[in-house]
């Protein structure tokens, strides 16, 4: 067993690792992040999760529900830290699983991966109480600063496979459509029961999607009425179907930025940097979309607040079908916006251990064609205009697969939060 | 004058002493306890209107004991204010306005006498109106609950007796009653029933204790909880609440084994909260603490904590967790009064490290720590008791404490004097320089060249960026100035003073100033002078090394350190470093950097030549052409191409700026060197940019085109505020005249030297437009503050202070709007409904609002300030989802109505929700969300806050203190004079 799976073993059992090797951890990452563009292209099949929030044990838990590294792909949103009372070990295992496991496992960075919000909102005084000084603290906030911006999901299918998977409540049966031809969403529970699915509009996209806007209720409901039971994984359900290419997936913490019209822009930024507190690196991982037209004032005093309008065009002028964010609260663990051009996922359940919230994550399988995209480098010169000139209704979005989870249960946590000091002075 | 009111208030205060009580009157805000003033407490009767006979008007009134004229409290005793008396010395009650108040009084007595006159007129106005529903429930007949004898058999029934009382507020009262009466002390008499439970290994027993004791501990009642951690009660206390984990696991053992693998620091899951207690933690008494009450003190902090911290975790609700951080705070403002007031015990400590023998060696260490532990605890509380401690300390020998503790052999001894330090200079840098100062002329070793020296050599990684770390901030120019920000925001202070701050030219605020400031700048030369060389010694020695590829890891580390300090020099002190950088050739130093097989050296040196070339500096600029360095920055671009990664990224950031912003002298001196080359590199189009322009540039097109290309404005509006704010910043009236000299002597006629004869006609016609931005020599400050105050009306701003709903919360947004509404507002007016034309709102918008609004040149550059009007309003989605209902709440639910309990934790949770931003930005959608979840919303953002708030409050506290009109005590004044440095700052 290398240090390195001794490390993951150690950090899976919600245990920190020592100073030294926080810091050859963080090396090593530095040497993997350095290689990455500021926005990485990631192939589907890919399972994207939200914000954690140094929720330990509810990683852990979707771990479970999404299957484990390295057999699901993951795409980790940013803010994985603050908040929780474990913000260093999910941190850090998800740092030890991307070295371990580069190629399954893509980071991106969220606005609490800064010096100056970490310093506030907990996890420097995490790594103060855990460590005795701020070392591991200023490891990570490095590692922060080479984290990617964004990431290009590619090769996503717009089909989805119906899984054969029992539905949650068997009353439903009829109201759910049987037929798996056309199947655009399907919604999962913790124990993977079916709880719902949208069938894709043939003609008139746009209006039929909307009612997605609104999940149905809530799935918190309903108890699991098996254990663990392992996700199967973004990989399984629609590997081999003969989908189309479902146009890229843009994934952010945040959202858009005035000064970003194309993705290629986003090439342009030098990211090893703290996140400023303006420009357009600032306002991907701060703003938020709105039901506004244009652009609009962020309450949050960073970033901008966007609306339909400016998610459409941006979808159009850069080939995408979706943009999948995290960034904000949602009770039902993700919120699809816009006609499903936008999507928040949220995947730390009862935030805070208190907003009783649910999680979710979301799968996007795989095109079995594998031929239907050429890979595209954000190099293309000119591409976007091609695109442009071609295409003019939105493209289909890939077909998406959420799973909802909830918090783990209390009991498997029942460890104290945090080391006290053994001595005292005052 | 001073001494005439002094001997007034001296008297009068002797006068009145018999029946006027000392008292110091704290408001919280934002979470936070804010000291009002001293004054003398009195209760009252008045006559009004109002008030008869059965139903009078009685009132607690605090005049301020240095101007009797000025009351710092008046409040009317209503029967709903849920006045609590805590500890011998405090009173806490909430205002009908929600706000929450505390009294700490200097003498028991005087405490007991208003409680006395306050519970008595609370007796008579309860029993006026008994058709109120709270007393109703006052007169139910649980009032006087009754819990059974504990023992093992009946504790399901003590269990749901106490579930049954904790449903009403009156039930909850009662039960607290019964618990803390002294016949009874029900909380000793469980602990033996814990150890009995155990013998007999009884877990449905021992689980029953621990929830007996948990619903004990929430019914947040502060007498129970100042009881549980007296060394009678608190063995018995953890014991009980030890069993938790053991029962709950064995209730869902399988799921945890399943999914978790255990804690090996308990085995059984079961926590060991006793052995933690009593054997593992040990208070260490570096000097002997003489007062019992205090060291009882330090043990009942230490438990809170670890209740807080480690049993509670969990569990706590809201008001539990502010009940339980309102002790803490008093506590140790208690403690740390205590000790700095201290004159033997100062003594003694400092003594320690007089003596030279050996064996003291570990006393030594200890006493470090201990230092270390009470400037973290300062930090806590008040800022005049934090600058009377530092002050005392400084008076006994801080600095050789730091300087000891620096060179000490034990990295954790180094760290902690880096910890002292650094907690020094943030709570005031002047003090540190002026000891330094003091230093330099006695011809000693300056502080900075102890640190200098110390980073050079140190080998532990994270001590030597905590000591790099300690240099910036001891020679950052706007340490002082961040203060300013911070006090403005913090106090009563809001648009009005920003703007008349801004708008002073000479007197005010600005003039005051300017002290620190000369001192500053006389630091920052005389560190120029001889330091600069040292610290930097070791990049320069690079100009011998024969090849980079061998660096070691402490090398890296180090020129990391450097590289990263210089940058920091070359923004603030562009004047002073640039002589510096020339003298030494750093350019070229750095630059050799470049060529490190690590690609985070290289982009640590890249890092660098962006900062030179984001100041828009011709002397950098030059600097860099005159040695070629664009060269090995090509190289890298050539040998990264055309692959997707941060290393490319940066370096086209870097070309990409140099195209937008159309530095001529640059792009002139790449097209005319390297023309082939940029050609060359076609994956990205900025390098034929590059050449388009400079072709532009000599067939005569003005290069106007800059500005349309530089939507892309990003974040170089970091380094190009930052270089614009040093300018503004303070005025800096002489050090710009210098800057102006300086150039005037070495770049006239040269300034366009690399141009090649065309442009230099071109440029004469007016190609200025090109770089508007360069210099702004000296925007005076009367401009300056115009631009502030023009933005105070701005309508959007107006908008949002009139939907909040007090005045705390201008202060927060009155300041942010001032210096960024109004940049933000351009930005986002403009765009809004041109959508289908999405390239020109690309690229239009931002420049206009960041390049050209002069109101964004002038708002200084405040970067805490913006800190942390961010990280308020990061809450944001807190907030927001708060309005979409909380499923879980604890037991403090069922507290919102009790009306004896609301004391501390309904303005807790009043006050910790006003920053919530959504409420803060009065951004109407938001707030109608957001408004209702006041009663029980706020427990998030008191949990979201709890660790923010503990920082940011003293820095506010502090500069708080130092604006508003509180004057401290006469009496205070002659006993501790460095409160008037306070104030000054």
């Amino acid at each position: 067993m290398s240090d390195l799976d001794k490390a993951i073993a150690q950090l899976r059992a919600c245990r920190p690792i020592p100073e030294n090797q926080v810091r050859e951890l963080c090396y090593k990452a530095r040497e993997l992040l350095i290689e990455e563009g500021n926005v990485v292209s990631v192939d589907a099949p890919v399972t994207i999760c939200g914000d954690i929030h140094g929720q330990f044990h509810d990683l852990m838990e979707l771990f479970r529900v999404g299957g484990d590294v390295p057999e699901t792909n993951y795409l980790f949103m940013g803010d994985f830290v603050d908040r929780g009372f474990y913000s260093l070990e999910s941190f850090l295992l998800l740092l030890c699983l991307k070295v371990r496991y580069p190629d399954r496992i893509t980071l991106i960075r969220g606005n609490h991966e800064s010096r100056q919000i970490t310093t506030v909102y907990g996890f420097y005084d995490e790594c103060l109480r855990k460590y005795g000084s701020a070392n591991v603290w200023r490891y990570c906030c490095e590692v922060f600063d080479y984290l990617a911006l964004g990431a290009l999901v590619m090769g996503a299918s717009t089909e989805l496979d119906a899984s054969d998977a029992p539905l949650a409540d068997p009353t439903s049966q009829s109201t759910l459509p049987s037929d798996a031809d056309d199947l655009e969403i399907e919604i999962l529970n913790s124990a993977g029961q079916i709880i719902n699915r949208f069938m894709r509009a043939r003609n008139n996209t746009s209006q039929d999607l909307s009612q997605l806007s609104n999940p149905p209720s809530s799935p918190s409901q309903q108890t699991p009425s098996r254990n663990g039971a392992p996700g199967t994984g973004a990989s399984g359900a629609s590997r081999g179907s003969g989908g189309n290419n479902g146009g890229a997936v843009l994934c952010v913490h945040g959202g858009l930025s005035p000064l970003i019209d194309s993705i290629d822009k986003i090439r342009l930024l030098d990211r090893k940097q703290e996140v400023p507190h303006e420009g357009a690196m600032c306002d991907l991982l701060w703003s938020d979309p709105d039901e506004i037209d244009g652009w609009g004032l962020s309450p949050r005093g960073a970033g901008f607040l966007f609306g339909a309008d400016i998610v459409k065009c941006f979808n159009h002028k850069n080939d995408l079908s979706l943009i999948c964010r995290a960034h904000q609260l949602v009770m039902e663990g993700f919120k699809e916006m816009f006609d499903s051009t936008i999507v928040t996922v949220w995947s730390a359940p009862n935030y805070c251990y208190r907003c009783g919230n649910v999680a979710a994550i979301l799968e996007l399988g795989e095109d079995g064609s594998n031929g239907g995209y050429a890979p595209r480098s954000n190099g293309d010169v000119g591409r976007s205009n091609v695109v442009l000139a071609e295409r003019m209704e939105q493209r289909q979005g890939p077909g998406r697969r959420y799973r909802v989870f909830e918090a783990a249960p209390q009991d498997s946590r029942g460890m104290p939060a945090k080391k006290p000091v053994a001595d005292y002075f005052l | 004058m001073a001494h005439a009111g002094q001997a007034a208030s001296a008297a009068a205060a002797a006068a009145a002493s018999a029946d006027r009580k000392r008292v110091k009157v704290y408001e919280l805000k934002n979470n936070d306890w804010y000291d009002r003033g001293t004054g003398f407490c009195t209760g009252q009767y008045v006559n009004s209107p109002n008030s008869t006979q059965e139903n009078p008007d009685a009132r607690v009134l605090v005049v301020s004991e240095d101007d009797p004229n000025r009351k710092l409290l008046e409040t009317q005793i209503t029967k709903d204010d849920g006045y609590q008396k805590q500890q011998d010395t405090l009173i806490v009650w909430t205002e009908s306005n929600g706000v929450d108040m505390a009294l700490s009084f200097q003498e028991a007595e005087g405490c007991a006498s208003i409680w006395e006159f306050v519970s008595e007129m609370q007796g008579r106005l309860a029993a006026l109106a008994p058709e109120d529903g709270l007393s109703d429930d006052l007169l139910d007949p649980v009032h006087s609950i009754v819990l059974p004898e504990p023992q093992l058999g009946r504790l399901d029934e003590v269990e749901n007796t106490i579930r049954g009382a904790s449903t009403t507020p009156a039930g909850r009262d009662a039960l607290s009653k019964f618990i803390m009466h002294p016949e009874q002390m029900y909380i000793l008499k469980l602990a033996p029933l814990v150890e009995r439970a155990e013998e007999l290994e009884s877990t449905p027993d021992l689980h029953r204790l621990c929830m007996v004791m948990k619903h004990l501990i929430l019914l947040n009642d502060t007498a129970i909880i100042e009881f549980v951690v007296t060394d009678q009660a608190i063995m018995g206390v953890v014991g009980a609440l030890e069993c938790k984990h053991t029962v709950s696991r064995y209730i869902v053992g399988t799921i945890s084994a399943n999914t978790f693998a255990d804690d090996p620091d308990f085995p059984s899951h079961r926590a060991n909260h006793r052995q933690w207690l009593s054997d593992t933690s040990k208070f260490k008494e570096v000097v002997q603490i003489d007062d019992e009450e205090i060291k009882r003190k330090i043990h009942w902090t230490y438990r809170l904590l670890y209740l807080k911290d480690v049993v509670l975790a969990r569990i706590l609700d809201d008001p539990t967790f502010s009940v339980l951080n309102s002790l803490i705070f008093f506590h140790q403002v208690d403690i740390v009064n205590h000790l700095q007031s201290n004159q033997r015990f100062l003594k003694e400590l400092f003594d320690i490290f007089a003596a030279s023998s050996e064996e003291k060696a570990e006393k030594k260490k200890e006493a470090v720590l201990f230092i270390q532990n009470c400037c973290a605890v300062s930090k806590n509380i008040q800022a005049q008791s934090r600058a009377q401690l530092y002050q005392n300390f400084i008076h006994h020998g801080l600095f050789s404490v730091v300087t000891f503790a620096l060179r000490h052999h034990d990295a954790s001894v180094r760290v902690a004097g880096t910890d002292i330090l650094v907690a020094l200079i943030d709570h005031d840098p002047h003090l540190v320089r002026n000891h330094i100062f003091t230093a330099i002329k006695e011809k000693g070793v300056p502080l900075t060249d102890t640190l200098i020296e110390l980073l050079l050599v140190e080998v532990d990684l994270g001590v030597k960026s905590q000591m790099a770390d300690a240099i910036k901030i001891l020679l950052d120019p706007t340490t002082n100035q961040a203060g300013i920000e911070m006090l403005n925001r913090g106090g009563a202070a809001n648009a009005d003073v920003m703007a008349k701050r801004g708008a002073s030219g000479g007197p005010g605020p600005q003039g005051q100033q300017n002290g620190p400031q000369s001192q500053t700048n006389q630091f920052i030369d005389s560190f120029y002078e001889s330091s600069a060389k040292r610290l930097f010694t070791p990049l320069k020695a690079l100009l011998n090394r024969p090849t980079m590829s061998n660096l070691s890891v402490q090398e890296t580390s180090l020129y990391t350190h450097l590289v990263d300090v210089l940058c920091f020099f070359v923004r603030q002190h562009s004047y002073k470093s640039k002589l510096f950088i020339l003298s030494e050739n750093l350019h070229s130093r750095v630059a050799q950097l470049l060529a490190c097989p690590q690609k985070y050296m290289k982009l640590m040196a890249l890092k660098w030549f962006r900062t030179c070339v984001g100041l828009q500096d011709e002397f950098h600029n030059r600097q860099m052409i005159q040695n070629s360095l664009f060269d090995p920055i090509l190289l890298i671009v050539e040998e990264t191409m055309p692959r997707d990664n941060l290393l490319n990224s940066a370096c086209l950031e870097l070309f990409e700026y140099v195209k937008r912003e159309g530095v001529k002298q640059l792009i002139v001196h790449l097209v005319e060197n390297y023309r082939e080359r940029l050609m060359h590199i076609t994956y990205v189009n900025t390098f034929q940019a590059l050449v388009m322009k400079y072709d532009q540039l000599t067939s005569g097109y003005p290069m106007a085109n800059g500005a349309e290309d530089s939507s892309f404005t990003t974040q170089e509006g970091t380094p190009q505020r930052l270089a614009d704010g040093r300018q503004s910043f303070a005025g800096l009236k002489g050090m710009d005249a210098d800057e102006e000299a300086y150039f005037n002597n070495d770049d006239d006629g040269e300034d366009d030297e690399g141009l090649p004869t065309v442009v230099k006609r071109a440029m004469i016609n007016g190609a200025s437009p090109v770089r508007p931005l360069v210099s702004y020599p000296d925007d005076d400050d009367g401009e300056e503050g115009m631009d502030i105050l023009a933005s105070s009306p701005d309508p959007s701003k107006e908008k949002k202070s009139s939907s909040s709903s007090s005045d705390d919360q201008r202060t927060f947004t009155d300041p942010i709007d001032a210096t960024q509404g109004e940049p933000m507002d351009e930005d986002t007016t403009s765009p809004t409904g041109t959508v289908e034309n999405e390239s020109p709102r690309g690229r239009n918008r931002t420049p206009v609002a960041v390049r050209g609004s002069p109101g964004n040149q002038g708002s200084p550059p405040e970067p805490l300030a913006t800190k942390r009007r961010r990280d308020e309003e990061d809450d944001d989605d807190l907030g927001k989802m708060m309005g979409g209902g909380v499923k879980r709440r604890t037991s403090s639910a069922s507290l919102s109505g009790r009306a004896a309990q609301l004391n501390m934790d309904g303005a807790v949770d009043n006050s910790t929700s006003r920053p919530e931003p959504d409420e803060e930005n009065g951004g109407p959608v938001h707030n109608a969300q957001s408004q209702p979840s006041h009663a029980h919303g706020h427990g998030n953002s008191h949990m979201l806050r709890r660790k923010g708030s503990l920082r940011t409050k003293n820095e506010s506290a502090s500069e708080r203190f130092a604006i508003k009109p509180i004057s401290l005590s006469a009496v205070k004044q002659q006993a501790e004079p460095e409160e008037n440095g306070g104030k000054e700052r």
